[in-house]
């Protein structure tokens, strides 16, 4: 036996130490189980999260026309918010009885910082506001809660006249009911119409009687008025409640209200105007739907759509199903009451088909690429390469888990950039074990000191070049804007991904070749720039 | 292999042929980084992305009632409704529609106006689907403009789609800045009309409010001080008729929200007959006011009707007034209509400004007569494209630096540490041509994107790879004691097994990257990037390295 080899690299230690090591192939499961699992847990969702800052500032001011406002609301509160550090733009809308600045900090900017500081500097200068402004409104703008991952269209069932208002109560049901699930942040209604007694006078009955539009007004609130309860007590110190009932108690209050005396006889609210239950008429908004009902298109019907967001890093996916769980189980209960729903937005389910098919691409990869080595290396080699890979990314996607990432688009885009990658520091391994199994010179050599010299070998070189790959990516993580942001995934993960495929190639490729590969029968026969470095080395002697 | 390494050695033995190599290598990389000024391969951040949704906006011309902007979205729908893979289709009138990525940047969730519409639009599945989502829109957008826009004069529909990257504004905004407001909305038009005339933009619009005429009522002083009234009861009073005021609530267990008691004048005793001073004074003349003493005034007696132009709201950005212009490209890049846009408005503009350029593609307007200065930025997509490919190449620079210092490190030679850098940087001969040939193959335009940057990126480092290999191993080889020329002959020969390997690795990994919309130009890239490094590598590095004399017997 020759003296045994003193690997000189990083690479031959480690397959040295894990060569015989029972811990190994322990490992080796341990790696991919934790894959696996933070593959399943990690929250998934399409587009990954940006964080983009900034809010809006309202000021109202009744009755001031857009010149005013510009030069007594927005200028000065432009200045204002000039003074907070990290605001990149800042614009100012002066319309007609209102005035708004809308801020927004520079991308990457802490969000919750952003507001507070947005809220202080509002609040410092409260004093400074002209007179007869109203409280100025800041409303910081939220990505993750704004936009909403699931939207359904509530609208009435064929056949069904459930009236607007009906239809409300029952859809602020829905959107009580499913605001309960786990995670779901904002909910809310567009198109919604409220209920509410519409009075409307009519102009010449009220100039007939010599009224005026003040009395009505005088009469109403003189009507509607609600007291608290309340206590007295009896002689032996026991409580007697008592309270006002409010005096309108239905449509027929109001109707029959008395608003002034004519001639000597009362004239009814309902002598002037006609008085209804009904839906917000001042409300111009709206929404329809349109859908297709036996591949024909119906008629256009009033909807109300409900939205519903979820909360920063939590599983577009699992959410979104919840909620058609519990939409499917609310369905004959809300058919009974003629509704139909649609759901018209689902990023859950866009998410998961966007990660499954990314996963389904990988796989593909995978399976490619280890077709290619059956037929370049043989078929172990190409077993002991195609292992490696799903112990990588398992490395990768349980390190992104740690971190706090999101399986999106572009998490995923990073593994399969680097999928290509990966495989090299294997390939590369595996190349040089096989070059030197079959190799001349190492016919005498132990199948050990093979493994691990051929891995020592291309240490030093497949180091650096790595670590050369590593640091292209660092200077992407510092790209700004949006972009940066949005491309962020990227530069965090790829660099992981290589370093782990370094060391999964130094610990495993040499482990599974002694398991996996057999040293050829080799004659003694050189190989020709073999033969012509013994000759020089025997010139020079 | 025998044979690849007698062809290197032959090479290297030959002063002509090493000559060959260094001249096609360097034809090859003029030609094409010369493919990007000719525009034979197009620039753009990232490409269109086919989606299951888009949306059409509606804005009919400010002042428009709801009844005017339902017309116009009842005509969008009605054309909507005959495409087969549209399954559904909500319409907002009055509100923007839930927020999307796109609806974030534009401010729909703002919106909320008598002029304004949303129309959501869900298709099918896009893997079953034979259009893409942007052709349709590319398709039945100037159906639409043309048949729905003319319903309501100055009327702008817009049709969104779901941004591929991060949102902006619009593909491309222009920012007027300017202290004159009467002048700056003039240059608006005019600007509008530039872009509008620009082949490959579409859905231009000035970002303004229109001036409509409207009534203003100057209330008397001396007559509502004498007939015991108040300006304020005038205004309350008037607003209570014609636009109605919750005046009271009644709580009520039955409903989520109190209910409010709504006071307003009926529908049809408030009516106009029709647009005009004298009707506006018929119906106040029998609205009536009632003073502290009971007596019953008529609202005409003491107001004065004038008829006057709206004030527009006024919009301004980091504290100087602006007028936004935003226009949407049609399958096309930015950039190129930008350029061609921002040369027309030099010519246009120079007959009454003198125009000179400021920062970037900004240009600033002095009006020849006045002096007023006019600011013209750019800005949206565009601006971002910019900042991400500036971004990028410093991140690109940056990186060279990087790699060139490992490497420097490593061998301790600035010599052989510029071969691999410029073995690296030669792979952007196949991403460009790689890109060129995909645009050839497929149907629509294919555009070098920010991804295609980042592909390039990547590449530097696994080009760097296999000359540090190959480098690696004949130092190895000339340690043994083998002639130089020999050694590298040799070296590439046994190297180019792995470095094929490699390559087709990566090359298969991103085949299925190429398929996607908005990767594809990092899969190209890849693809192509790889099969030149491979080719550099193996035939050009060889001779750079017989050379170069760091690397001695």
């Amino acid at each position: 036996m020759q003296k045994s080899y003193k690997p000189k690299d990083v690479a031959g230690k480690l397959a040295k130490g894990f060569l015989h090591n029972p811990l190994t192939p322990l490992l080796g499961v341990f790696l991919l189980i934790m894959g696996y699992i933070a593959l399943e847990v990690t929250p998934r969702e399409e587009d990954p999260q940006i964080e983009i800052s900034g809010g809006a500032v309202m000021v109202v001011l009744p009755g001031a026309t857009p010149k005013q406002i510009d030069n007594i609301i927005v200028k000065p509160l432009e200045r204002r918010m000039k003074e907070i550090k990290g605001i990149e733009y800042i614009y100012g809308i002066a319309a007609k009885n209102v005035g708004i600045v809308n801020v927004v900090y520079y991308i990457g900017e802490n969000r919750e910082s952003s507001n507070l500081k947005l809220y202080d500097k509002v609040m410092q200068n409260m004093d400074q506001l002209p007179k007869g402004t109203m409280q100025p409104i800041v409303k910081p703008f939220d990505i993750d809660i704004d936009i909403p991952i699931v939207t359904v269209a509530f609208y009435p069932k064929d056949g069904s006249n459930i009236s607007q208002i009906d239809l409300y109560k029952k859809v602020k049901y829905v959107q009580n009911e499913l605001n309960r699930i786990k995670n779901v942040a904002k909910t809310g209604l567009k198109g919604e119409k409220k209920e509410q007694y519409n009075i409307q006078v009519d102009l010449k009955k009220l100039s007939g009687f010599h009224l005026s539009m003040g009395q009505i007004v005088k009469s109403l609130k003189s009507l509607a008025a609600d007291v608290p309860d309340v206590k007295d007590r009896t002689k032996d110190g026991k409580l007697v409640i008592f309270g006002v009932k409010n005096a309108i108690e239905s449509i027929r209050d109001v109707q029959n209200l008395i608003i002034a005396q004519y001639m000597g006889s009362p004239i009814y609210l309902r002598d002037v105007a006609s008085v209804k239950i009904g839906e917000n008429i001042q409300d111009f908004r709206s929404a329809e739907i349109l859908y297709r009902k036996n591949g024909k298109f119906e008629k256009s019907k009033k909807q109300i759509t409900l939205t519903l967001s979820k909360l920063k890093g939590t599983n577009a996916v699992v959410i979104a199903d919840k909620i058609q769980k519990r939409l499917d189980e609310l369905k004959s209960e809300l058919s009974k009451d003629g509704i139909s729903f649609k759901i018209t937005r689902n990023y859950g389910v866009r998410a998961d088909e966007a990660v499954n098919e990314l996963v389904f691409h990988l796989l593909i990869s995978i399976v490619i690429i280890a077709l290619l080595l059956v037929f370049v290396l043989g078929w172990r080699e190409s077993l002991i390469v195609t292992f490696t890979v799903p112990a990588i990314l398992a490395v990768t996607i349980f390190v992104a888990f740690l971190t706090g990432q999101t399986i999106n688009r572009i998490t995923l885009f990073a593994f399969l950039l680097s999928l290509g990658l990966l495989v090299d520091a294997a390939i590369i391994v595996i190349e040089n074990i096989h070059r030197h199994l079959h190799d001349h010179s190492s016919v005498d050599k132990d199948m050990d000191e093979i493994l691990i010299e051929a891995t020592d070998e291309i240490g030093a070189p497949t180091n650096v070049a790595t670590l050369a790959i590593i640091l292209t990516m660092v200077p992407m993580a510092f790209v700004g804007q949006m972009m940066g942001q949005f491309m962020k995934p990227i530069p965090q993960n790829v660099p992981v991904a290589l370093f782990a495929s370094l060391i999964v190639a130094y610990i495993f490729t040499p482990y599974l070749s002694r398991k996996l590969l057999k040293k050829p029968n080799l004659h003694h026969h050189k190989h020709h720039f073999q033969k012509d470095i013994l000759e020089s080395k025997k010139d020079e002697k | 292999m025998k044979l690849f390494e007698k062809i290197i050695y032959s090479i290297l033995n030959s002063k002509f042929k090493k000559f060959l190599v260094l001249f096609v290598t360097l034809l090859a990389f003029v030609g094409s980084v010369m493919m990007l000024p000719t525009k034979i391969v197009l620039a753009k951040m990232l490409p269109g992305k086919s989606a299951n949704t888009y949306s059409v906006y509606v804005d009919t011309p400010t002042g428009s009632s709801i009844e005017q902007t339902k017309k116009v979205t009842v005509c969008v729908n009605k054309i909507l409704e005959k495409e087969k893979e549209v399954k559904d289709i909500e319409t907002y009138l009055g509100l923007g529609s839930p927020l999307d990525y796109a609806g974030l940047v534009k401010g729909s969730g703002f919106k909320r106006s008598e002029n304004i519409a949303e129309i959501v639009v869900n298709l099918t599945n896009k893997h079953t689907r034979d259009e893409k989502s942007f052709m349709m829109v590319h398709r039945l957008r100037p159906v639409i403009q043309k048949s729905c826009e003319p319903i309501v004069k100055g009327t702008n529909i817009k049709m969104i789609e779901q941004p591929a990257g991060p949102p902006t504004l619009a593909s491309i905004v222009v920012e007027l800045y300017g202290q004159n407001s009467k002048k700056v909305r003039k240059i608006a038009g005019e600007i509008a009309t530039i872009l509008t005339k620009t082949k490959g933009l579409v859905d231009v619009d000035v970002m303004q409010d229109e001036i409509f005429k409207k009534f203003e009522l100057k209330v008397d002083k001396e007559k509502v001080i004498r007939s015991g009234l108040s300006i304020k009861q005038v205004n309350q009073i008037l607003y209570l008729a014609f636009e109605g005021m919750d005046v009271a609530i009644k709580n009520s267990g039955n409903s989520p929200e109190q209910i409010p008691l709504f006071l307003v004048l009926s529908k049809k005793t408030k009516e106009l007959s029709k647009f005009s001073k004298h009707d506006l004074a018929d119906k106040l003349a029998s609205l009536k006011l009632m003073n502290k003493k009971g007596m019953m005034i008529p609202v005409n007696e003491i107001v004065t009707i004038h008829e006057v132009n709206s004030s527009p709201t006024i919009m301004s950005k980091n504290l100087r007034k602006m007028v936004n212009i935003t226009a949407e490209t049609d399958l096309v890049s930015q950039v190129y209509p930008l350029l061609d846009a921002r040369s027309k408005m030099k010519e246009y503009f120079s007959k009454d400004y003198i125009v000179t350029d400021t920062h970037l593609f900004n240009l600033r307007l002095k009006d020849k007569k006045t002096g007023e200065l006019y600011d013209l930025d750019w800005d949206g997509e565009m601006k971002v494209t910019m900042d991400t490919f500036r971004d990028l190449g410093g991140a690109f620079i940056a990186a060279l630096i990087l790699i060139f210092l490992l490497m420097v490190v490593y061998y301790k030679s600035f010599a052989i540490s510029g071969i691999i850098l410029l073995g690296s940087f030669l792979s952007i001969i196949g991403v460009i041509v790689g890109h060129w040939v995909m645009d050839v193959f497929t149907v629509d335009t294919f555009f070098l994107t920010a991804t295609s940057l980042i592909g390039f990126i990547a590449l530097m480092g696994i080009s760097s790879r296999n000359s540090l290999l190959l480098i690696d191993f004949t130092i190895g080889l000339i340690d043994k004691g083998m002639e130089k020329r020999k050694a590298i002959a040799v070296a590439t020969a046994t190297r180019a097994k792995p470095i094929f390997l490699t390559a087709a690795a990566i090359i298969l990994a991103s085949t299925l990257l190429a398929r996607d919309p908005i990767f594809g130009g990092l899969g190209v890239a890849l693809i192509f990037g790889t099969i030149a490094a491979v080719a550099i590598s193996l035939i050009f590095v060889p001779v750079l390295m017989d050379n170069t004399k760091a690397i001695k017997e």
